[in-house]
């Protein structure tokens, strides 16, 4: 049997795809501290359940901030969080995907 | 961007983000740092509208979120080095890692030179078969009541209740350190015992002294107690082999006599083996006799009262004092400690190992007992650690006296033990019931699950598969032990696609 998926990388994909597309969102949606968020994510990038772009520059510039790393989901990704959803119905509940994508 | 004035607050953060960044690997630093000040702009600004009194919780949290960034750093680290070993968690390895420390638990107890000497006394604490011999009259601290001339009648008598008899007799002697030290300088009155050649067998100590027949040829030698070797040298480990004026003799130091090794009546400071002790005493000495198996079989009580027919003491009451039994030997007070421990244990853990929580049919018998193996051999090989260790603080110190150390000795055997303890039966609770691994991977199910699934606790997963494990924070009527889930084979299609181990 191959390896499994933990609570908080469940959480963590449900709350990319709701929309919450870099760190200190995630974190801010799902309670988890920085230190518990970041390194669960450099492994979902490493098993290419999502993927990480920088905005441009340009855009940052125009907003006086400095630019941040977007996460996405990847087609492996998503498939995994609509596996997961089907296995826990409350996934979607606790973080709804209309919440954010509209934000 | 915002120009903005910076605080001490803003060096402390950057600092924090700095240093973290030096654990990752110098290709992916750059932009490690790059994503994490990006960041901690953004948790600024939203921490910014609290101030006034809300300011210390905008700090704390922008630190907390700092922080996390060595947890992040490290995790970067990791991934570009090697992925977790297959042997992480496993009983094997569990095992291996406590016989490394039991090996090297056991080398230091062999190389401090304070543990060496402990070790070296055992044997004698153990058998506790000397009395000392002294008038019963006598109350108070023992005094030399015992005459040259019976101890030699006893010495040329076949005896019942003793096959071997010593004397000794103290006198008060200055002591000048230096050979070539002039008559006042530095000196020091010591109480020097001069005993008959067989005293340190008779107690069997294995303490290799000149022999004091062969002491024309080279000079006599003494041997110290550790309270005047600390007091008169400073606790100097180059003291053996210096010669000292002691009276009007010269002799050489042969030693040190740790601590409760010669702990005989008469507050000895230094020990000298005398072939005419008994003939230069005229007066009274103390005598140290070795029970026979019929001495020791009348030994009921620490003393016993001895009748002599020597017509001086037909109408005295002699009495025979047990020696060795007023310190405990260091197995015993570790054995003490360790069932402190255990009665204590109860306060501070739950003593389930969680074998209710298993499913009866996906754990089988052999199983079961290869779980129970592997408990009994986790603490056969920490009760031997925990004790070695224990020695290691105690009589590594060697300017600590043998009280101190029994002190120090309990007290670290205890809470070592009590930790220990807690720790064993932890990691036996964490260890999945079918592949003995152990769970990874916590989860804290806080605040959303307390709503949905009414309990709020940890779940971890058996990295090989086959289970998970929920352990409420607060248990409650509904959910008051650990559960392990048995993942069965529809769970294999949840996790398609997924071939390597995922946070």
């Amino acid at each position: 049997m191959d390896a499994k998926l933990s609570h908080t990388a469940a959480l963590i994909l449900q709350a990319l795809d709701a929309g919450f597309v870099y760190g200190f969102s995630i974190m801010e949606m799902t309670g988890l501290p920085s230190g518990t968020v970041y390194p669960a994510m450099r492994r979902l990038e490493r098993d290419e359940l999502i993927r990480s772009q920088w905005e441009k520059q340009s855009i940052a510039d125009a907003e006086q901030r400095p630019p941040r790393k977007y996460y996405k989901l990847t087609a492996v990704g998503e498939s995994t969080l609509e596996a997961s959803r089907r296995r826990y119905p409350l996934l979607e509940r606790l973080i709804p995907s209309s919440e954010a994508k509209s934000v | 961007m915002r120009p903005r004035a910076f605080s001490a607050y803003d060096l402390l953060y950057a600092a924090l983000l700095r240093t973290a960044s030096f654990m990752v690997p110098r290709a992916a630093r750059a932009e490690w740092r790059r994503e994490w000040r990006g960041e901690l702009w953004h948790v600024r600004q939203a921490c910014a509208p609290l101030s006034g009194t809300n300011g210390w919780q905008a700090r704390r949290e922008v630190t907390a979120f700092c922080l996390g960034s060595f947890q992040d750093a490290l995790c970067v680290r990791r991934a570009g080095s090697t992925p977790l070993p297959a042997a992480q968690g496993t009983p094997r390895q569990c095992l291996f890692v406590l016989a490394a420390l039991l090996v090297a638990s056991y080398a230091v107890a062999l190389l401090l030179p304070g543990v060496r000497a402990e070790r070296s006394l055992w044997p004698r604490q153990v058998s506790a078969n000397l009395v000392q011999i002294q008038l019963a009259a006598v109350e108070g601290a023992p005094r030399p009541s015992i005459s040259t001339r019976l101890f030699q009648s006893w010495q040329g008598q076949r005896q019942r209740f003793f096959d071997g008899f010593a004397f000794y007799h103290v006198e008060n002697e200055i002591m000048r350190p230096a050979l070539e030290a002039p008559a006042g300088s530095d000196w020091s009155a010591w109480r020097v015992a001069h005993s008959s050649p067989n005293l340190l067998n008779l107690l069997g100590l294995p303490i290799e002294f000149p022999d004091p027949e062969a002491a024309s040829i080279t000079l006599p030698s003494v041997l110290l107690s550790e309270r005047i070797w600390k007091r008169d040298f400073g606790a100097d480990p180059h003291v053996a082999g210096l010669t000292i004026r002691l009276g009007l003799r010269t002799m050489r130091i042969a030693g040190i006599a740790p601590d409760g090794s010669l702990a005989l009546p008469g507050s000895v400071d230094a020990w000298e083996l005398d072939p005419n002790a008994v003939s230069d005493s005229a007066g009274h000495g103390f005598v140290i006799a070795r029970l026979t198996a019929a001495g020791r079989s009348m030994m009921d009580s620490p003393s016993v009262h001895i009748s002599s027919d020597d017509p001086e003491y037909e109408n005295e009451d002699l009495l025979g004092v047990a020696l060795g039994q007023d310190q405990p030997a260091p197995q015993t007070v570790y054995l003490f400690a360790l069932l402190l421990a255990l009665l204590a244990l109860p306060a501070i853990t739950t003593v389930s190992l969680g074998e209710a929580s298993m499913h009866p049919r996906e754990t089988s018998w052999p199983r079961r007992l290869f779980r129970w193996s592997f408990f009994a051999a986790k603490a056969a090989l920490l009760l031997p650690i925990l004790y070695f260790v224990s020695l290691d603080l105690a009589y590594g110190f060697t300017m600590l006296s043998r009280e101190q150390s029994i002190y120090i000795q309990l007290a670290a055997a205890f809470g070592m033990c009590l930790f220990s303890m807690r720790w064993a039966l932890k990691d036996q609770r964490q260890r999945c019931p079918v592949c003995m691994r152990l769970v990874t991977h916590p989860a804290q199910v806080g605040q959303a699950s307390r709503t949905f699934l009414d309990w709020n606790g940890t779940e971890m997963m058996c990295m090989g598969g086959h289970t998970l494990l929920h352990v409420p924070s607060l248990p409650t009527s509904w959910f008051g032990a650990q559960r392990w889930l048995y993942l069965d084979t529809s769970w294999n299609f949840l996790f398609a696609g997924s071939t390597r181990p995922i946070p």
